[in-house]
Parts: structure tokens; sequence; C-alpha cells
């Protein structure tokens, strides 16, 4: 049983944000509010081969916002992609939620290192954003991959952020090898264990960071994760 | 064949579900074999917000019997338990908790599932 609400969206925006990878924009009806924190999913039941499949999609808009939006790339052979990538703009999406523990509601009162792999930078947009929102004394940092500058989600955004806020550092990561990247930042160079981590991806390189950097000597619920 | 007895806190009258673990999985959500797999399959309604992906904490579910004998909880179940309410030393993700053997488990379905961080 749940005492979560239905909601359902019209698809107002479709954007192309990188190969394969779409942003679709889902505005409610003007008498509903959905309240989120910063890092959580909707869950969605579509309607796949005559049955109903729930999938998960992050929010990448920030709470308030007039649309909420989720960012999803093609998987191959994915029956939930597939569907939503055959709806256009005017199209319907129910869903319920808000859902996840992977949140940020406001900035910690220490360094913030976000890591994002592919389209796991949706959660951590939000969450970005409201670690930003902050008076800001403790440095702020994004280390984000992708295949190439091409599927660098939001990439003009993150910019203008590092460069309207001085104690945050986007360190774009393109083609390279993600883990020895954070070893050698987080658990190499200093002994600093007072950082807290959210890491966000898609596969077993969530895990392997998680180890990574818990092994290293940070506490457990210092380094929070999503995977997908 | 392993048995699955499953309570509800809501007051629904029990289920007993009996089925054989070697020919999981029975549907397309969670672990192959797991108490969700399970549940789905003979039309028992266990929410599963992320899918049944390991990803929230909606299909939690106390585990009264045969808790041991269930697949061992890995670290991401762990660190999501940590933040279920209601949580309690025999708390299981229905997703993630696969029934290996012809072992009889019974499992409590608590009254809501509120997954808010």
């Amino acid at each position: 049983m749940s005492v979560t609400s239905t909601y359902v969206g019209t698809i107002t925006r479709i954007l192309e944000r990188a190969p394969e990878t779409r942003s679709f924009f889902l505005r409610l009806p003007p008498d509903q509010a959905f309240r989120f924190t910063p890092g959580q999913f909707i869950s969605c039941p579509l309607p796949i081969g005559g049955e109903s499949m729930i999938r998960p999609y992050s929010l990448a808009s920030s709470p308030g916002e007039a649309e909420l939006e989720i960012c999803l790339n093609r998987v191959p052979g994915g029956h939930g992609t597939a569907y939503l990538f055959g709806l256009d703009v005017g199209a319907t999406l129910r869903f319920t939620g808000p859902w996840g523990t992977f949140t940020l509601d406001q900035a910690p009162a220490t360094e913030c290192v976000f890591i994002a792999d592919g389209t796991g930078i949706a959660p951590i947009r939000p969450m970005l954003r409201r670690a930003l929102s902050g008076p800001g004394t403790h440095p702020v940092r994004l280390h984000y991959a992708a295949p190439s500058r091409a599927h660098l989600l939001y990439a003009d955004e993150l910019d203008a952020a590092a460069r309207a806020h001085a104690h945050f550092t986007f360190y774009p990561l393109l083609n390279a090898p993600l883990a020895e990247e954070i070893k050698r930042r987080y658990v190499q160079e200093d002994q600093d264990r007072s950082r807290r981590f959210f890491i966000c991806g898609v596969g077993d390189i969530v895990p392997q960071l998680r180890d990574l950097l818990r092994r290293a000597a940070y506490e457990r619920r210092a380094v929070q994760y999503e995977k997908w | 064949m392993a048995k699955l007895r499953v309570l509800f806190e809501n007051g629904d009258p029990e289920r007993i579900i009996e089925f054989d673990p070697s020919r999981a999985p029975f549907q397309h959500d969670g672990r192959a074999g797991s108490i969700l797999d399970v549940l789905l399959a003979n039309g028992i309604h266990l929410e599963h917000a992320c899918g049944g992906n390991c990803a929230c904490t909606t299909c939690h579910v106390i585990v009264k019997q045969g808790f041991t004998t269930l697949s061992e909880a890995e670290e991401n179940e762990l660190d999501l338990l940590d933040k279920a309410p209601g949580l309690t030393p025999i708390s299981r993700l229905g997703c993630q908790a696969v029934i290996e053997d012809d072992v009889e488990i019974t499992v409590l379905v608590p009254r809501f599932t509120i997954n808010a961080a």
C-alpha cells in the first residue's frame, strides 16, 4: 500500500540534449503541486506489451520550477526508453513520487564532491544547484564523465556556474577513467577525510567509486550514491 | 518446492505461495527469485517505485521466518535499508532478497511505504 498520489503530466517540450539523449519536460494541471527534494525520482508505470512496467526517472529540474524535467538516453533493447522516445509533445505521462533517498536538501557544511557518470548528471544537477544556493563557504566540486564533449549534458550551464561561483569547480572528464581521477585526487593527494560525496551513474562504476572512497577511510554515510 | 507465507500489516488475508526456486525469474522486476519476483508473479502487489533496481525502499518487508536462508544482503541494499522507515533487524528489500532453496519463508508487508528522505 502506498500513501503517494498518482500524477498525470503533459509533455510540453522535448529537447535533444546529446546523441540519443533527450529531456522531457512535464507540466502538471495548475491545481496540482509536486514537491520534491533535489536528487529524487519519479516512478512511471509505462504501458508496454499489454502490461504495466515501472520505470524510474530522476528529476533533472529543481523544486519550484514550472515544469518537471527528466533526462534519459535510449537504452539498447530498453522497453522504457523506447516507449518514451516514441512520445510527442502533448502526450501524457502517469507517475508517482517523489521517491528516493539520494538527496541533498541543503549545502553540507564541508567540502562537497559530486561525481556523475553519463546521464547520472540528472539527479546531481538539482543537488548541485541547491549546494550552490548557500553562502558558499566550502568548496563544491563536480567531476562529470562522458564519452565526448557532445555527450556532456548541461555543459554550458555548468561552465557558467563555475564562472559565477568562486567556490565551485567543474571537472569534465572526457573518455578517461573516472575511478583513477577520483583515487588520485581524494585518496592519494591528501589525508583530508571530511569531504562528502554524492555519486550517480549507471552500472558498476558507482559501487566501484563507493568502495574506493569508503575503503580509504571516508565515513560510510559521507559517501552517498545512486546506481542505475 | 519453496513456501512463501505473506502477512499484511493492513489486515488483508494472508497468502501462501508454493513455487520452484530453480524456475526463476517469474516476471521482469527485481532479482530473479526475489520476494518481489515471487509476489508479483502471483498477483500480490508490493510497491517497487524504482522498478526493482535497488534504488528505493518501497519494497521493504520484514522477514518473520527464514531470514538466514535468504541470499545475503549486499552493501547497496544495506545502505538503503539504513534509510527505510520502520527498519527492523529482520528487514530486507523484497527486490533483493532471493529465495534460493526449498525453504519456508514468512514475510510481513508493512502497512505503508513512505520513502521521503
